[in-house]
């Protein structure tokens, strides 16, 4: 565990140990003031929540270069028509379906990162999700995830916590996730079915019995699963009371946000929520899938926003999505788009410096060319690291990229 | 608390009359991953001597290499010279993606097919001894970028891992995949290289403290030279060293294979990997050397075989002692293939619904995370492990989601079902022949199926109270959720 380096850290730390240092007459005086200054765990997060849209975002029909002629030569039927557009700026505009992401926008509530991949991009589905979860190069296979290796280093949580440290909406642990230490995360089931307490009831009274005894590994392991059956009480409990402060639509993705709304309302200590909304992958017919899958998004992503502000927790929570690669410029044959390489992504959050960041991509490509990146994926982590969560980016990223501006 | 026992008691074959079918459950669930009903039967009928044959045979199976792999090292091969020819860093960096997406995919495909190959009842003994020695004889992927020496590899622990120790030490230090993930490649005369050798004493030989540092650097120039060519290993004669070199005590102009002879002439070898082998199959904390010396002589006396090591450990009277039962944490490949056993299943042939699962319970099969292998024990075991365990039991006793697959996992289905292979999950009619047992049929079937030891009365009755409590029309439901819960237990996660 590495020492605090940041006065949160260090007051996370101390908050541990508070009882002692208020007796101890002989603590330096700062060390005192600190601790009693100490404000609660709840007050003092910054939360990062990941909606990764999975399949690959057609980034140029989501912002979308609208007076380009080389956008409307490249899709015959699939470019988005000027006058149906939601204008960010004299050249670009967001695809009609982001209604409710334009609004947010328009409130300094919404950024958008143009042109974000990465060098020498791969356009498989599961090679180019593991460059964008792990944080590595194209060349370069990693085994953890930036989101774990930011763990490993913001000793986050205290000792005997069965709190979770990231959750993730989704049956499995997000690559993003695995760290070099082994961390608290837990698994939300998309949309949560309350069904919850039912699935486990004969698995906490098989845990609580005193036997069969069977040595040291039994009772390790019996207390490995105590432990995480205390956090998914705890969690259910949370989930089974809660009442959103502001309305949200009906889907699974919308759901899910409702979800992480409340557990970060219950002050858990948990800093990172991983949600996914997939279906991107859209090779064929795509006008009206995109157009369905942006509106959910939007949606759910709008109506989060508002659930924080109404329970004044939006100065706490930074949400961010994003995509293993774009689509290509050119449309297929089938009314669809093929895997491409970069795409813009959103920053949503109570303090967004200004609507775009980045340049667009540049449309004058081959016919079956892709567009060349602009912003590296990297550059949105450091930043996010840097400026968001105040952990030492370099080193979690390996390299030092370049921090953009979107939190000022 | 049993008596322990003494280093000749405990080597000595386990009686006849000590053969039961809880004996033969244990053998079962330790030697493979799980300890079904007939074959529980037909291992008891057959008598301890006769199953050791079975599980441990005179000529391994056989592994062909996968057809994706074999496609892949056609185009490689063509790749290759390609990317040597290649004028510009852009041309060769396109070509090295290339390369590196076929391996990566062949790498896939492989472990894929050997699980398949060990989720075999017939053939779960053997890989697993094959499993085994490749977490001694180390070599991982994210160094050895190339499937097929991985392939290669597999295949000389797999058809020589029933021969002498010496023979398959010997090979293996001409495995390409060795050469390059020991720093063979790189050992010369005028620069020794002593990784390999240092290996070779402490982690494939003798074990540490059997050696001398001296031992190492003259054992090292032995081994100078070793060259992976067109065709596998090659001696490139300008970098091996002729020399007389002084290996533990004897001196001469040794060559690689001869110095594997003097390691194993030390009387550390004998002990050495029996001690591994209880590491692997038995206990975490195995006893000290000496414990495994009546063992290791006879090994010894018949020429370092493998697979009379194999029968004296299994058939020993200490593989079965109380001490021992059902107290050893699966590891993940382990619990995968023991569920995919118990459950009477295909496994799902989809990268996503294996290799991923095992990823996340802490074991990459072509992985492992350092030259020592897997540590195994309780660090297999923490909240994300042991949340992956109990996801993967649910998702194999609900119909498979065919809803998020992509075009290509489809693809892979069909020809599975087209080859017979279709049982992926645990279907509705399973769950409703199950539930025709009644409460007390299903608490005990779940019980004595599935649990490493015989659970007293209370512990069904929590079952069956469970399964009694509740609607009538949704039994079936908590038939399903009562054996999801049992696969879930912390008593199955042992064996």
């Amino acid at each position: 565990m590495l020492l605090p380096s940041t006065r949160r850290e260090f007051l996370r730390h101390s908050t541990r140990g508070i009882g002692l240092l208020a007796f101890s007459r002989f603590a330096p005086r700062f060390l005192v003031q600190s601790t009693l200054a100490a404000p609660a765990p709840e007050k003092d997060r910054r939360i990062l929540v990941l909606v990764q849209l999975a399949g690959g975002n057609d980034g140029l029909n989501t912002v979308v270069p609208f007076d380009d002629p080389a956008y409307h030569a490249l899709r015959p039927t699939l470019a988005l028509k000027q006058n149906a557009i939601l204008p960010v700026s004299d050249h670009l505009g967001l695809h009609p379906a982001c209604a409710p992401l334009h609004a947010l926008l328009k409130e300094g509530r919404l950024g958008i990162v143009q042109n974000v991949g990465y060098p020498n991009p791969n356009r498989s589905h599961f090679r180019s999700t593991e460059i964008w979860e792990t944080g590595s190069a194209a060349d370069e296979s990693l085994s953890s995830g930036w989101i774990g290796r930011y763990l490993d280093n913001a000793c986050t949580g205290s000792p005997g916590s069965t709190d979770p440290d990231a959750i993730h909406v989704s049956a499995e642990v997000p690559q993003s996730f695995g760290g070099e230490h082994p961390h608290h995360t837990f698994s939300l089931s998309p949309g949560a079915a309350r069904a919850g307490s039912a699935e486990t009831a004969l698995l906490e009274r098989i845990a609580e019995r005193d036997e069969p005894v069977l040595g040291g590994n039994h009772s390790f392991l019996r207390a490995t699963l105590m432990d995480a059956l205390v956090a998914e009480k705890k969690i259910q409990r949370i989930l089974d009371t809660a009442k959103p402060a502001s309305p949200y639509p009906s889907g699974n993705f919308a759901q899910s946000l409702r979800n992480v709304s409340a557990l970060i309302a219950a002050g858990l200590p948990t800093r990172v929520y991983f949600v996914s909304l997939g279906g991107f992958d859209t090779h064929a017919n795509q006008a009206n899938a995109h157009s369905n899958l942006l509106r959910q998004l939007s949606e759910g992503l709008a109506a989060f926003q508002a659930d924080l502000v109404a329970r004044h927790l939006d100065d706490q929570v930074l949400t961010m999505t994003f995509s293993e690669f774009g689509r290509r410029p050119v449309e297929n044959e089938s009314r669809g788009t093929d895997h491409g390489t970069a795409a813009p992504l959103f920053v949503m959050g109570r303090d967004i410096a200004g609507p775009l960041h980045g340049a667009p991509p540049d449309l004058r490509v081959e016919k079956n060319a892709d567009i060349r990146f602009g912003t590296d994926f990297r550059s949105v982590y450091a930043t996010v690291l840097d400026r968001w969560l105040e952990t030492p980016a370099d080193a979690i990223l390996g390299a030092h990229h370049e921090r953009l501006g979107f939190l000022g | 608390m049993s008596a322990p026992l003494t280093p000749e008691q405990a080597w000595q074959p386990l009686p006849a009359t000590a053969w039961d079918s809880a004996a033969a459950r244990h053998l079962l669930r330790r030697a493979g991953w799980a300890a079904r009903p007939d074959d529980v039967a037909r291992a008891f009928a057959d008598g301890l001597p006769a199953t050791l044959n079975r599980l441990f045979p005179e000529t391994p199976p056989s592994f062909p290499r996968p057809v994706f792999m074999v496609k892949a090292e056609t185009r490689l091969t063509e790749l290759r010279p390609k990317k040597r020819a290649a004028n510009t860093p852009e041309e060769r960096q396109i070509i090295d993606r290339e390369e590196r997406e076929l391996e990566r995919l062949a790498s896939v495909e492989f472990s894929l097919k050997w699980l398949q190959a060990a989720a075999d009842p017939e053939r779960s003994a053997y890989e697993k001894w094959v499993l085994f020695l490749a977490d001694v004889y180390v070599v991982a992927f994210e160094k050895v970028r190339r499937a097929d020496y991985h392939y290669i590899h597999r295949d000389l622990l797999r058809t020589l891992g029933a021969g002498p120790a010496t023979e398959l030490t010997k090979a293996i230090s001409r495995s390409p995949a060795m050469i390059d993930y020991l720093d063979l490649s790189r050992n010369s005369r005028r620069a020794p290289n002593e990784n390999f050798a240092r290996e070779l004493l402490e982690l494939f030989v003798l074990g540490e403290g059997h050696y001398a540092e001296g031992d190492i650097k003259q054992a090292a120039r032995a081994f100078a030279g070793y060259r992976i060519g067109k065709n596998g290993y090659r001696l490139d004669a300008r970098s091996a060293d002729t020399g007389p070199k002084t290996v533990f005590g004897q001196t001469g102009p040794w060559t690689g294979d001869e110095v594997i002879d003097l390691a194993y002439a030390q009387p550390a070898a004998a002990t050495f990997l029996p001690r591994e082998m209880a590491r692997f199959y038995l206990t975490d904390s195995p006893p000290p050397s000496e414990f495994f010396a009546p063992l290791g002589a006879a090994w010894r006396a018949s020429g370092f075989a493998l697979r009379k090591l194999c029968h004296a450990f299994f058939g020993s009277t200490v593989f079965y002692h109380p001490d021992y039962q059902a107290n050893y944490i699966k590891s993940p490949v382990h619990y995968l293939l023991g569920l995919v056993q118990d459950l009477r299943l295909d496994l799902t042939p989809l990268p996503r619904s294996t290799l991923q699962p095992l990823r996340q319970m802490g074991q990459n099969l072509l992985e492992p995370p350092n030259v020592r292998g897997w540590v195994g024990g309780r660090l297999w075991i923490n909240s994300s492990t042991l949340a992956a365990r109990r996801q993967f039991a649910k998702t194999l006793c609900n119909p498979l989601d065919e809803g998020t697959l992509n075009a290509d996992e489809r693809l892979e289905l069909t020809a599975a079902r087209d080859a017979g292979r279709f049982r992926f999950s645990v279907d509705e009619d399973r769950i409703h022949d199950l539930a025709s047992l009644g409460p007390r049929g299903v608490a005990d079937r779940l019980c004595d199926f599935f649990l490493p030891v015989a659970v007293t009365p209370a512990y069904r009755a929590t079952v069956v109270d469970y399964l009694d409590s509740g609607p009538k029309e949704e039994f079936e439901d908590r038939v399903r959720r009562a054996t999801i819960a049992l696969l879930q237990s912390p008593e199955y996660q042992l064996c």
